[in-house]
């Protein structure tokens, strides 16, 4: 009887599951503008979990923006114009990656070479943030904007680069945070799923993080234990992977590109659902839920093509952090360059 | 595992004192007298097989060199990732996750992590810390070849090193339910004369909800290694 | 050409204002904007390493002095991804490079061209495994 009524929930899951797919709006990939059903089932693992194993990039988003352009209001894609020019725009950047010479003539900067950057590929959708209807993040809360005026105001006085803390920390190579592991920048989006009884792994490439989230429906630790990428529980939703993290160390780092943004609390609760929408397509979202930060939850939305060309290499960042040391002793070049000035000014 | 394969799966860890020195040794006192006993070096027995570590003259002599000068040199001070085979011997758990594919290790150390391919076998494209693991079954043992390492991290507190040539071949074997037998083969032609073996056990940690935790140490790092190029007090 | 040029100046610019490239680690800080260089010089060694791989040169004056200088290039998992690898930039191998001198003075410099003496851009495309933008290696 139990084991009835358990596979009739399963079925039950299973079509609503189905009919939410319905209804979402479509993740920008092919032309069509209404939401196509998907009534895919991705293959099981040996032990029963739905098989979300594989290489997940987030490369083909770059370019798309986390925020939606506010003239853009509540629409989630593109026009076909804009779409247009997304495409010109992607065909500009390939035939300039291919220019094989330097130009006798072209300026010098102080980046490296554009060509060693990874590209994104065309998409529809107008921003990563769906929630808010307007694409958009919510406003602070009265306490998050007093904490920033408050860390303007520390800033006072404080010459650049005094000490490594004048740094972020993804320069100091310490960590990203969980969004800051996963929405596309410029190179280095791997994201991998490996998969064992028991338990989901997921391994983020810059700057090699690795989540784990045990599946047994165990408590998270108490709050004195926090870390910057949290603490993970996940369960199944029918085939979607859930996932709540919390315990996170407040004000520390952003919920933005390479957790940058306005500093999350330790009261932070993230969830994301990972599900597998088609062989080679992972819906990925993760809502944020942070009341002393903002005003109200918010989520981001982001269509993962699975590549297995896209394998993840170590980013030892911290061993190879020579800019540090650069960094601290082109700020103290600068500060005896201003003393020598100042004292010659004074003869 | 469904596969037939041995299960692996769960959070290891050793005990003993091989991060300390992979040779057996006298305890003796630490580099900071300030934390007392706290900061003393504890006895150990060996893990080296034979307990001699074959090096070549000139290579014995960075070793002592590594030694004197620790634990300023030593990488694990300066929350470098400990490479292979430390990373199996730091005193922090590791957590092995096996699939129906690859077999994935995150170490709580510094967030060290590497996924041991069991497919056809790579080419390491580059030396990194962690180094390129291929694996493959030999019966119930998990064999890992490990190359491309780039020669930059330690065996142990004791200075004991390798260069960028080192190879190692891993082998580990679950015992029984609580217990797995980790040896190491230790091959590097421009440090050591013949290769060397470290064996040692490795215990499954039995606490309910056993899980590993975050030891992100750099920020505990920065004042050693960036301390003299912070802007200094105004005099 | 001038249209190649100006579009070149165009991407830099939004490439500045959009992506964090110019926040990540402000490459600014490192730098000093009024000292610009041009390198020809010898590899001797490149670092395959995060968050920038280094590529280190001898460079010799006219007066047939030798300095060592070390470069600073892109993230090397983007070069792995298109195959390049360890073997791809020999000991040896002539490049020329632009960039800007380091502020406090020493030796090295960021490599905003990397080029084969010919002008060729180093690491273009991939290395050559039949992918449809590789233009082959330079010399």
């Amino acid at each position: 009887m139990r084991q009835r009524v358990l596979t009739s929930l399963m079925v039950l899951a299973a079509v609503l599951a189905s009919v939410l797919l319905v209804t979402l709006p479509v993740i920008g990939q092919a032309p069509a503008t209404k939401a196509k059903k998907s009534a895919y089932k991705p293959p099981k693992l040996p032990w029963g979990d739905p098989d979300l194993q594989g290489l997940w990039p987030g490369t083909d988003l770059i370019e798309v923006p986390l925020q939606r352009d506010a003239k853009a209001g509540e629409r989630v894609e593109v026009t076909e114009e804009e779409f247009a020019q997304r495409q010109a725009k992607a065909e500009r950047t390939a035939e300039n990656d291919r220019v094989a010479y330097v130009a006798k003539d072209s300026k010098v900067g102080i980046n490296p070479p554009g060509y060693w950057l990874e590209h994104g590929r065309p998409q529809k959708i107008t921003s990563l943030v769906v929630d808010p209807p307007n694409g958009r993040i919510p406003e602070l809360t009265d306490l998050a904007k007093q904490k920033a005026a408050q860390a303007k105001q520390a800033k006072q006085g404080h010459g650049p680069n005094e000490t490594w803390e004048d740094q972020s920390l993804y320069d100091r190579c310490i960590t990203r945070g969980v969004m800051g592991s996963i929405l596309p920048v410029i190179y280095n989006n791997g994201t991998q799923i490996v998969q064992g009884p028991g338990y989901v792994a997921i391994r983020y490439e810059m700057i090699h993080e690795t989540k784990i989230i045990p599946l047994d429906g165990r408590p998270h630790p108490s709050s004195n234990v926090k870390s910057y990428m949290g603490d993970a529980r996940g369960h199944w939703e029918g085939n979607t992977l859930v996932i709540e993290t919390t315990n996170f160390l407040g004000d520390k780092n952003g919920i933005g590109l390479n957790g940058g943004g306005t500093p999350h609390s330790a009261d932070m609760v993230l969830t994301e659902k990972w599900t597998r929408t088609s062989p080679d397509m992972m819906e990925y979202t993760a809502t944020i839920n942070d009341p002393k930060t903002w005003v109200r939850p918010w989520t981001v939305r982001m269509p993962l093509r699975l590549n297995p060309e896209f394998p993840l290499y170590e980013y030892a960042c911290h061993e190879g952090n020579y800019a540090m040391f650069n960094m601290l002793k082109g700020a103290r070049a600068d500060e005896k360059a201003a003393e020598e000035a100042a004292k010659a000014g004074k003869k | 595992m469904p596969d037939g394969r041995p299960n692996l799966n769960g959070v290891w860890e050793y005990i003993g004192t091989a991060n300390w020195d992979i040779q057996d040794h006298s305890p003796a006192p630490g580099p900071m007298w300030q934390l007392g006993a706290i900061g003393a070096i504890p006895a150990g027995q060996g893990v080296v097989e034979g307990n001699e570590i074959p090096y070549k003259p000139a290579a014995l002599e960075q070793k002592k060199k590594n030694k004197a000068n620790w634990p300023a040199e030593d990488p694990e001070a300066k929350c470098y990732m400990p490479g292979i085979p430390r990373a199996t011997y730091m005193p922090f758990p590791f957590q092995i996750i096996q699939s129906n594919k690859d077999i994935l290790m995150a170490y709580e150390y510094a967030s060290a992590n590497r996924l041991i391919n069991m497919g056809k076998p790579i080419e390491a494209g580059s030396d990194t810390w962690m180094g390129t693991s291929n694996g493959h079954w030999e019966g119930d043992t998990l064999v890992v070849d490990v190359t491309g390492l780039n020669g930059l991290s330690w065996f142990d507190r004791a200075g004991n090193f390798a260069s960028d040539k080192l190879h190692v071949v891993e082998r580990y074997n679950r015992r029984s339910n609580d217990v797995m037998d980790y040896v190491a083969t230790i091959d590097d032609p421009s440090v050591f004369t013949k290769p060397w073996k470290i064996s040692l056990p490795l215990y499954k940690r039995a606490e309910k909800n056993a899980q590993i935790l975050e030891f992100k140490c750099v920020e505990f790092a920065e004042e050693l290694l960036y301390g003299k190029y912070k802007k200094q007090p105004t005099k | 050409m001038r249209n190649t040029l100006s579009f070149s100046v165009a991407l830099v610019g939004f490439l500045l204002a959009v992506s964090p490239v110019r926040a990540h680690h402000a490459f600014a800080a490192e730098y000093d904007g009024k000292k610009q260089v041009h390198l020809e010089g010898v590899v001797t060694q490149m670092e395959w390493i995060n968050p920038h791989t280094w590529i280190h040169i001898d460079v010799t004056e006219p007066d047939g002095k030798v300095t060592s200088w070390m470069v600073e290039g892109g993230s090397p998992n983007i070069l792995l991804r298109r195959g390049f690898n360890k073997g791809s930039l020999e000991k040896g191998q002539k490049i020329a490079v632009d960039g800007f001198q380091a502020k406090d003075g020493s030796n090295r410099a960021n490599g905003s061209n990397i080029t084969y003496p010919d002008g060729k851009k180093l690491f273009l495309g991939s290395s050559g495994t039949g992918a449809p933008a590789d233009p082959g290696p330079g010399k």
